[in-house]
């Protein structure tokens, strides 16, 4: 583990009766960009509350660049760009006095850049941010939370409230300004088309657990769709990594985790197949509503497969 | 140089800007010594993750289509007939690649299992291998007329 970057161990947390996180464990290197992605209510903003300090977790500990939220949540706010998933700000305020509030909170504000953000989001600088639209809320959040230049950035959900074009001006800043200067960025979303174009690396939460962590291409090497004969199927042939299965008439249309080794094995068997490219949403969708109960004959010994 | 990636589907990004450039290299619309945009200003272009770039260029460095000059940028390669050559051959064994495995589909609908294929294809392989031995041994010789 080094001490960059970010690192969250076997994380866990209750509200009352209702487990949130149940052993949530990640490493993010520096400079790496991370999309946390997960339907509503997966833990997604707990874990990163917890990563911010504003919550404290139930077991399990979690640093960024080396520094620990729960004992110096300070320093760690100082360098962390932080947009919360329904940010509010003064309401009172415009944006220009916004970021004349906000410059002497943090001793690294950059107000050209600040206001280089404001002209591109277009957002009007003299009109109270209570009378702002939605999306350029919003965008005003994004331009606040990264002024200050922040070598790490955590962002709850951005996209979500912004227009197809300001998402778009958005990823090319993530890009331009984020990946190249080498911030750690960590956020989540629910665009998956959009997210694999940046991200680094993806992680599926689903019900308090990642269930599946990876390299955003190498993700896509490893779980595919194979189509099979229904007849020829032994209770051996049934994948270890089996996510998904569809019966189609007498084929099988089935998604697997790590696909090379299976394919190996079904050439091994001689099982004619054909194998179809997934996109990250059809793979997300596996891992988080996929059914294996379609597997013809499935003896009762076989255990159903989740990835830790 | 135009590049169009399209989001959601099930081709990889990487894949997507690789086979572009590489066909506009192929075609001559990027001519030998003409300078591709940085990795940093095609990344900001498309909207796409700074190393997904970094490692199309890399790989089609090394593939023999670009050039990467340090400090100056990254460039279309001269079209060397080592790499043309190495590029074709590429593709004519991707090609065979292809047709082998429709072959060994074939062969297990009908029932022949993989060490029954093994034993084919070994046999094959020894025969071919004497067969062309024996054709360059005899090269001067029409084929069907006895030494």
């Amino acid at each position: 583990m080094s001490d960059q970057g970010i690192s969250i161990q076997h994380l866990a947390k209750s509200y009352g009766a209702n487990q949130v996180l149940r052993d949530v464990s990640l490493e993010i290197p520096a400079g790496q960009t991370f999309a946390l992605l997960g339907r509503n209510g997966a833990g997604k903003t707990t874990t990163i509350r917890i990563l911010l300090g504003l919550i404290p977790a139930d077991s399990g500990r979690v640093t960024l660049d080396g520094l620990d939220p729960a004992q110096d949540a300070l320093a760690v706010r100082r360098r962390t760009g932080y947009l919360a998933e329904d940010q509010t700000m003064y309401p009172w305020m415009t944006a220009s006095e916004l970021c004349r509030f906000l410059a002497p909170f943090y001793p690294t504000w950059d107000m050209a850049w600040a206001h280089d953000y404001l002209a591109r989001f277009e957002i009007p600088l003299h009109t109270r941010i209570g009378r702002l639209s939605k999306g350029q809320s919003v965008k005003l959040g994004v331009a606040v939370a990264l002024a200050h230049r922040p070598p790490l950035v955590i962002l709850d959900d951005p996209a979500m409230g912004l227009d197809p074009i300001a998402r778009k001006e958005f990823n090319r800043d993530l890009v331009e300004h984020l990946q190249t200067s080498g911030s750690t960025v960590l956020y989540s979303s629910h665009l998956l088309d959009e997210v694999e174009a940046v991200a680094d690396a993806v992680a599926i939460l689903d019900q308090g657990t990642i269930v599946r962590h990876g390299a955003t291409e190498s993700l896509r090497d490893e779980v595919k769709q194979i189509l099979l004969p229904v007849s020829g199927l032994t209770a051996r042939t049934r994948p270890a990594q089996l996510l998904d299965v569809r019966r189609h008439g007498d084929r099988l249309a089935i998604i697997v985790d790590e696909a090379p080794t299976y394919l190996r094995r079904l050439l091994e068997e001689g099982i004619e197949h054909e194998v179809v490219d997934l996109r990250l949403d059809e793979i997300f969708e596996a891992y988080v509503i996929g059914r294996t109960d379609d597997w013809p004959d499935m003896p009762v010994t076989e255990t159903v497969a989740t990835v830790n | 140089m135009y590049v169009r990636v399209e989001k959601g589907v099930s081709a990889p990004i990487s894949r997507q800007i690789a086979e572009q450039v590489k066909a506009q290299c192929l075609a001559g619309i990027l001519k030998p010594g003409d300078c591709l945009p940085s990795v940093r200003q095609l990344a900001k272009e498309l909207a796409v993750n700074v190393n997904t770039v970094v490692r199309v260029y890399e790989r089609l460095t090394a593939e023999g289509f670009l050039e990467m000059r340090h400090g100056e940028g990254t460039f279309v390669a001269p079209p060397s007939v080592a790499t043309q050559a190495a590029a074709e051959l590429k593709e004519q064994r991707e090609q065979f690649a292809r047709e082998f495995e429709a072959l060994v589909r074939r062969g297990l609908m009908l029932g022949l299992t993989p060490p029954e294929l093994r034993k084919m294809l070994t046999t094959a392989a020894a025969d071919a291998k004497t067969g062309i031995s024996q054709r360059t041994t005899a090269k001067h010789h029409p084929v069907g007329e006895s030494p």
